[in-house]
């Protein structure tokens, strides 16, 4: 995945909700030029920055990010694979809870017709 | 994600083996619409459950691994963690006590038998009020017994 796609998507993870106007007013970036870049046209430096930058604060907001990642990574180095194997059931379980719970459809979901 | 979750379960559990409109699932299982919407969704594209547009149901042929994944040793055990993390973690009317008994071997007998009318107890309640108590209304109850040697070196090796 290009660093471009995987920055819209963990950006995306953050402010599921926001419209392309909400995008627009966070980033700085114009309304119609938003509406490019998440239809796969190529980001500049300085606005690939920009989408950076927000996750980053966004992740800042939450004390608990860095321990987390911190913790993973002994995690890895220490716990047996049944032990990670555990908790990463865990983490994933407490995303699909938490994803069943947002009031927006996820793309794959809103792609599939119930009828 | 392999197993499903215990939200995943709830829905099927509502559907057992009837065909459900969407406003029966949600009643029964007493999830909030969104979530339960999102499930049903989602169920649909894991291919579990089909719908004709208005009715829900349980796919009929669902393959070996799928079934695995419905009811396997290690779903229940993940779907049993997750509802006793949620019950230890139960804000209002919390009712769970853990302890560290002693008991001598007369006592471990007696306790084991109180376990086993405990569980007929539960089996014939759940018999008589089935029918007419809707899955958000029952009551999650579990028990166990462990020593606490093996346990802690349970604990310490990460079996």
């Amino acid at each position: 995945m290009s660093l471009q796609k995987k920055s819209l998507q963990r950006y995306r993870l953050f402010f599921p909700n926001d419209t392309l106007r909400e995008v627009s007013a966070r980033t700085g970036i114009q309304i119609t030029r938003v509406f490019r870049l998440f239809n796969g046209k190529p980001m500049k430096v300085g606005e690939l920055e920009t989408f950076e930058h927000i996750i980053m604060e966004k992740l800042k907001e939450n004390p608990n990010h860095m321990r987390l990642t911190n913790i993973l990574e002994e995690a890895s180095a220490i716990l047996t694979n049944d032990e990670m194997s555990k908790i990463i059931d865990w983490i994933e379980r407490k995303i699909v809870a938490r994803n069943y719970g947002r009031s927006y459809i996820s793309l794959n979901q809103d792609n599939a017709s119930i009828a | 994600m392999k197993s499903l979750s215990s939200l995943e379960r709830t829905v099927l559990e509502c559907l057992g083996k009837q065909s459900l409109i969407y406003t029966d699932i949600q009643e029964q299982s007493g999830l909030h619409e969104n979530v339960c919407f999102n499930i049903i969704q989602a169920l649909i594209i894991r291919g579990i459950i089909h719908t004709d547009g208005v009715r829900y149901k349980i796919k009929e042929n669902l393959s070996p691994l799928m079934l695995e994944e419905i009811n396997g040793a290690e779903a229940k055990e993940a779907e049993s963690l997750e509802l006793m993390e949620a019950v230890v973690g139960q804000k209002a009317e919390r009712v769970f006590k853990i302890r560290k008994v002693a008991m001598d071997q007369r006592d471990e007998k007696i306790f084991l038998a109180m376990l086993s009318n405990l569980e007929s107890f539960l089996q014939d309640a759940h018999k008589k009020a089935q029918s007419s108590t809707p899955l958000k209304e029952r009551k999650v109850v579990f028990w166990g017994m462990g020593e606490v040697q093996s346990l802690m070196s349970q604990i310490v090796s990460g079996r």
